[in-house]
């Protein structure tokens, strides 16, 4: 018993108070769609963006230090109209270098902890230092001749991206203030005025047309600030929408766990009653209880049938009906290989073959092939089964695993028994559909094997084309598509009414 | 003749398995909860348990027992425990022969219900050979 999800208390006399949760309300309650529940994005994400930044400013480290070195080429730069920048690429190359070493320390010690305040604190300083940097290219690039100062935005997208709004905004905020306050300080003469162009004119003469600077800045800001309104929408909803599908895909991966436990427990429950009944009969049969009359011996060999058969039917039917509603499910698939799959099935069909003294005959080469592990061991017991069960006494069944031409896989399950009449052919997948020629031979098929087949079939696009002669046996060819291949959905319900119909026109 | 615990919450079919073991000589006492089968070995060790998977209590009360007897080292450690499951391999328990004696499989052998008593009892001698056959040679 789950005790978090009950509501359990005590009474002053010791009796136990017990109030059954409703559906659709407490702890059981699906979680409600909250607007901005998801202000972040993952911790595991954050870490890995905080990792990824600092790659990217050893890219600007790199671009700053060359263009430093282009000191070096001293009739280069006039040449193209620049003047010479002295040291401050270099100092600012270095401040960027140091103080990402620092965050990448940080980083990757948070990627081992998973810290969730030092994720965003890291975040949020790398920020605040590349803005102050900038802020010094910005100034000796030159603030309003060029258009450095653009490069703000880069900060404010990712905030945008990667924080809540308010804090985006501050990120905003703080660009601004940065590059007004460099500009103010310029244009009061605290700070000298720099720039990389040769022509000492160009900046004092942006100065003479009245109101420039602060139309520039101005622009400059608003820009910033329509940036981020619209940004920080956008990837808030974005972020709405991830966590409402993580809510969803929550609730189904819940859902698929509590039927996958239904389903067990449904087929214990059914199949653990005539385990005990048949153990109960081997007693009898096997002379525990002292010798059975010869009449009584026939009659509890007659219980100990039906109830082993019933038992098969029951098992297949819940099968069949975990199939059915595994088309409208995501499939757990793997790559697997069919012959090792194929090797599983044929051990589990041996002793029934060795009981009705026909031979298995196994050719396997490895070949893969994607889809639900227990979907093939169904598919593969239940044509064994199928061919072992409609082959004559002293018969043969071959099976054949191999690579198909297109990268699929080709399997052949063989048998050399009763056969199936050409009329009958397309009628043999349908669920409890027996031949009279089938049910003479054996009595024990349920109808429900090659049922369990076609679901199978159809769930993972595998082609099945039937050979059969009355009285001389039938094949099953299972042509398996590309392990390269993804099965959609949407592929598989478009393909219900291709596969094996197509085989059905045979 | 040997000292076997079957530990299975289905009495109908514990009942008729302990009547083909007890034939076959071996002496036989029946469990129906893990829990209880715990103090029942605490107080004398099988020589060997039949453990069903799962129990109303616990959908996985089997597996549970047998990590638990794995786990003890002077009590229960190395008894061996053949189990016997409903839900094996036409359902995604997802566990095989593979399996066998791993972490997560701690059992010397498993047998899907409905099991032929023969073969049961076949297997129960198997077992209990190799585990004396393997007590001879650790004594030598």
């Amino acid at each position: 018993m789950q005790g978090s999800a009950y509501d359990v208390s005590r009474s002053a006399g010791e009796r136990t108070v017990y109030e059954l949760p409703l559906a659709g309300s407490g702890t059981g309650a699906p979680e409600a769609a909250k607007p901005g529940a998801a202000p972040y994005l993952s911790e595991g994400l954050l870490v890995r963006s905080a990792l990824w930044f600092c790659s990217l400013r050893w890219i600007v480290v790199v671009i700053l230090v060359a263009f430093g070195f282009l000191d070096l080429f001293p009739t280069l730069l006039p040449r193209i109209g620049l003047r010479a920048q002295r040291q401050w690429p270099f100092t600012a190359a270095a401040v960027l270098a140091v103080a990402n070493l620092g965050f990448l320390w940080h980083a990757r010690h948070l990627a081992r902890s998973e810290d969730a305040h030092g994720t965003k604190a890291n975040l949020w300083a790398q920020i605040v230092v590349d803005l102050a940097v900038l802020t010094v290219v910005v100034h000796f690039m030159g603030s309003l001749e060029t258009y450095v100062g653009f490069a703000y935005l880069f900060h404010i997208v990712l905030s945008c991206i990667f924080f809540p709004r308010s804090w985006s905004l501050a990120v905003t905020g703080i660009a601004c203030s940065l590059y007004v306050a460099c500009v103010a300080l310029e244009e009061t003469g605290v700070l000298d005025i720099a720039g990389i162009y040769a022509d000492p004119t160009l900046r004092a003469r942006m100065g003479q047309v009245p109101g420039a600077t602060l139309l520039n800045v101005t622009w400059a800001a608003v820009t910033w600030v329509v940036v981020w309104y619209v940004t920080s929408h956008l990837s808030a909803m974005v972020r709405q929408r991830d966590a409402d599908l993580a809510r969803t895909n929550r609730r189904l991966t819940e859902a698929q766990k509590e039927k996958m436990q239904h389903m067990l427990r449904t087929t214990h429950e059914l199949k653990a009653p005539f385990a005990a009944i048949d153990a109960n009969i081997q007693t009898l049969l096997k002379g525990y209880c002292g010798p059975l009359p010869s009449e009584a011996h026939g009659v509890v060999v007659r219980l100990g049938t039906r109830c082993r058969r019933l038992a098969t039917q029951i098992q297949e039917m819940l099968q069949l009906a975990n199939l059915q509603s595994a088309r409208e499910e995501p499939l757990d698939t793997v790559e697997a290989d069919l012959a090792e799959v194929l090797r599983w099935c044929v051990a589990q069909a041996q002793p029934i073959a060795d009981d009705r003294g026909v031979a298995l005959a196994a050719d396997l080469q490895s070949a893969r092939a994607v889809a639900v592990k227990d979907h093939l061991r169904m598919l593969f017991t239940n044509l064994l089964s199928n061919a072992v069960h409609f082959s004559h006494r002293g018969g043969r069944v071959g099976v054949q695993c191999s690579p198909g031409a297109d990268g699929g896989a080709v399997v052949v399950v063989e048998d050399q028994g009763i056969g199936i009449p050409p009329n009958k052919i397309p009628r043999i997948f349908d669920a409890y559909y027996r031949t009279e020629e089938g049910v003479r031979h054996c009595k024990e098929s349920t109808g429900l094997g090659l049922a369990i087949v076609r679901r199978v079939a159809e769930v993972h696009r595998i082609r099945v084309r039937v050979e059969s002669a009355p009285g001389r046996g039938t094949k099953f060819t299972l042509v398996f598509p590309s392990a390269e291949t993804p099965v959609t959905q949407a592929e598989e319900r478009e393909d219900v009414a291709d596969g094996l119909s197509a085989d059905r026109g045979r | 003749m040997a000292y076997l615990l079957i530990v299975d919450d289905d009495e109908d079919f514990a009942g008729a398995t302990a009547m083909a073991l007890r034939h076959a000589g071996h002496e036989v006492k029946i469990e129906v909860s893990p829990s209880r089968a715990v103090e029942t070995m605490g107080e004398r060790r099988p020589d060997l348990v039949i453990l069903d998977v799962m129990f109303p209590e616990d959908i996985s009360g089997g597996f549970e027992l047998a990590r638990t007897i794995q786990r003890e080292d002077e009590k229960l450690g190395g008894i061996p425990i053949l189990m016997l499951t409903a839900v094996n391999q036409r359902f995604p328990l997802e566990f095989g022969p593979g399996d066998i004696g791993s972490d997560f499989l701690p059992v010397a052998d498993f047998l899907e219900k409905p099991v032929d008593l023969d073969v049961l009892c076949d297997q129960v001698a198997r077992l209990l050979e190799r585990v004396n056959s393997t007590e001879n040679n650790d004594q030598a």
